[in-house]
């Protein structure tokens, strides 16, 4: 799920930044700093959107460096337990396959994709159902269901299954070639 | 719109009332397969199993509990077996399928190896490359795309190294640039369970239905060894035979290379095809699940010195009991009788020098007499091998006769 949300983070600066462009110049820091990581409460920083506040800086002893605390507004990812996400497929092995959702990896075993897909080697290893109509490779778009999530400092994990009404395929790579 | 706060702790109290009242059913009782990040696979609860096996080369998160392992393992060998006609080998990278040195170790007599693509010998333009980033230079042996292609029409293929997991990636594009044959079975250092020691607990397969190819018989454990196809070691650089403590000329230095067509990977795929056709023969009535690689393989290898009767002479240090011998159980292996006196029935004296009793007996009754790298070469190339070649010489030379580990291209030569 995607939240809009504002968060607060202390930047240090190094004084050769110091000038008419210092807001920018933290600005564009904290996006470096800040977007494509995860922490383990808020999940994945997507974008951030604007800028609320910076504080008053506080010159560190001895360095120079100088500490702002900002307010930002963002957007941030979190996987919950018992969404339906879009993903693409990015690994397919005899255990299961392995699909991205932006940032965040699922697995889905092959105890949760539906009996009647087999798994088949072959120079693109696949899942089919038994009249070749539902094929799962390397880059299909699947809708799955998110039913286990761990969220660690910097890694979000789920574990996903297409073994539900209205799950499975979207797109088909192989359909189109 | 919902505050991510209230989602975190609406999530968590669903998860506070499954654990409380139990009111969800049958997810309580999953036997939990396999865990990929800490959670079981199957139900998404979070669960761990020190005793499950990890799979690092397919995901660095991903383990597999071990009853989980053995019906993965016997779905599909039944599938590869029955449908497929398929087995499954096991591939080493150095000196089996090709030959790797650093850059800094090139030494002078190589460095035409250095030169512009254009500027290279026709043989090498397509099997040498530089790779600048890993600071290495590669040589794949002769013959082995053509082995590789072939073999995957038999076999589900793995490659299985010692090296580090960016080298085996790295390795893997230059033989098999179109990713048809290795996908995610590719099993680097850090893979295994043990450090410096190959097991096949991690490979998805039988291990009545596994062929492995390697050069070097000790890194795999002891009841491997009778999967395992022992190569004939590829140097080709320089620094590869120092590294092992060789000092003869490499086959760079040399400017030769093994041959394509009589190489040591040529040969090997005919034993394959063999054990493959052997595996499969239509004529064998026993179940198909039931057959054993291991025994066919075992078959095959006995027939290479079949009929022939051996006797050792200066092989061995004195008080030393021959059976235990590495030649003399090779020997047997290849199905020759190993003898410790002569008699009338001995067609081979093994000897390193050909002042013995038993040589001089050899000569006067017309027996063969040959020096033990005659035993290596028909293991090595699987053929009984022509006896004139390896002759014996008087001790002073010995050295000459005695089989160090130099078998590098002297089969072929």
């Amino acid at each position: 799920m995607f939240f809009h949300m504002v968060l607060e983070r202390n930047m240090q600066l190094h004084p050769r930044h110091f000038g008419r462009d210092l807001r920018d110049k933290l600005v564009a820091k904290l996006m470096k700093d800040v977007e494509g990581t995860c922490s383990g409460h808020h999940g994945f920083v997507v974008a951030i959107t604007g800028i609320d506040s910076v504080g008053k800086g506080l010159i560190r002893d001895g360095t120079g460096f100088v500490t702002f605390p900002v307010k930002y507004q963002c957007v941030v990812f979190r996987p919950f337990k018992g969404e339906v996400l879009e993903a693409v497929v990015t690994m397919v092995n005899k255990m299961g396959f392995f699909a991205e959702a932006g940032p965040v990896q699922i697995f889905v075993s092959n105890h949760l994709i539906p009996d009647d897909m087999e798994f088949q080697p072959g120079d693109i290893p696949n899942y089919t159902t038994a009249d070749g109509s539902v094929k799962i490779q390397k880059e299909s778009e699947v809708r799955l269901k998110i039913i286990g999530t761990r969220v660690d400092a910097t890694e979000i994990f789920c574990i996903g299954t297409i073994k539900d009404d209205f799950l499975g395929v979207i797109s088909d790579p192989g359909a189109t070639s | 719109m919902m505050d991510i706060d209230d989602a975190i702790l609406e999530d968590q109290i669903l998860d506070d009332r499954r654990i409380f009242t139990g009111s969800v059913p049958k997810e309580e009782i999953c036997a939990h397969p396999g865990f990929f990040a800490g959670m079981c696979m199957k139900c998404g609860q979070p669960a761990d199993d020190d005793s499950a096996v990890p799979l690092k080369y397919i995901d660095k998160n991903l383990r597999i509990a071990n009853n989980e392992m053995a019906r993965l393992r016997d779905k599909d060998f039944k599938d590869l077996l029955c449908h497929r006609r398929k087995l499954y080998l096991v591939l080493d990278l150095d000196h089996t399928l090709l030959n790797s040195a650093r850059l800094s170790d090139i030494k002078e007599e190589e460095e035409y190896l250095s030169s512009q693509r254009d500027a290279l010998p026709d043989a090498l333009k397509t099997s040498l490359f530089r790779l600048d980033r890993m600071h290495m230079m590669t040589k794949l042996r002769p013959f082995v795309h053509t082995f590789l292609e072939e073999a995957s029409s038999m076999f589900e293929m793995y490659i299985y190294t010692m090296g580090e997991r960016s080298y085996a990636l790295e390795m893997a594009k230059l033989l098999d640039p179109s990713e048809k044959y290795f996908h995610s079975r590719i099993i680097a250092q850090g893979d295994c369970n043990r450090k410096y020691q190959k097991g096949l607990d991690i490979v998805l397969g039988k291990e009545s239905a596994v062929l492995i190819l390697d050069d070097t018989e000790a890194v795999w454990k002891e009841h491997h060894k009778d999967n395992l196809i022992l190569m004939d070691r590829y140097h080709f650089f320089a620094s590869s035979c120092k590294n092992l403590g060789f000092s003869y000329s490499s086959l760079s230095q040399l400017r030769i290379d093994e041959s394509e067509t009589e190489g040591a990977l040529p040969t090997v795929l005919k034993i394959l095809r063999q054990i493959h056709s052997l595996f499969f023969d239509k004529g064998r009535k026993d179940n198909l699940e039931d057959r054993d690689v291991r025994q066919v393989l075992k078959t095959v290898r006995n027939n290479v010195l079949r009929d022939c009767r051996i006797v050792f002479s200066r092989v061995f240090p004195t008080n030393f009991t021959g059976e235990l011998h590495s030649l003399w159980r090779m020997a047997e292996q290849l199905g020759a009788t190993c003898l410790a006196a002569v008699d009338p029935s001995v067609t081979h004296v093994v000897s390193l020098d050909s002042g013995t009793d038993k040589s001089r007996w050899a000569v006067k009754e017309k027996k063969f007499l040959v020096n033990p790298r005659w035993i290596e070469a028909s293991n090595y190339l699987w053929k009984r091998q022509p006896e004139e070649k390896y002759y014996v010489t008087p001790a002073k030379n010995n050295r000459k006769n005695w089989p160090t580990n130099e078998s590098h291209g002297t089969f072929e030569r």
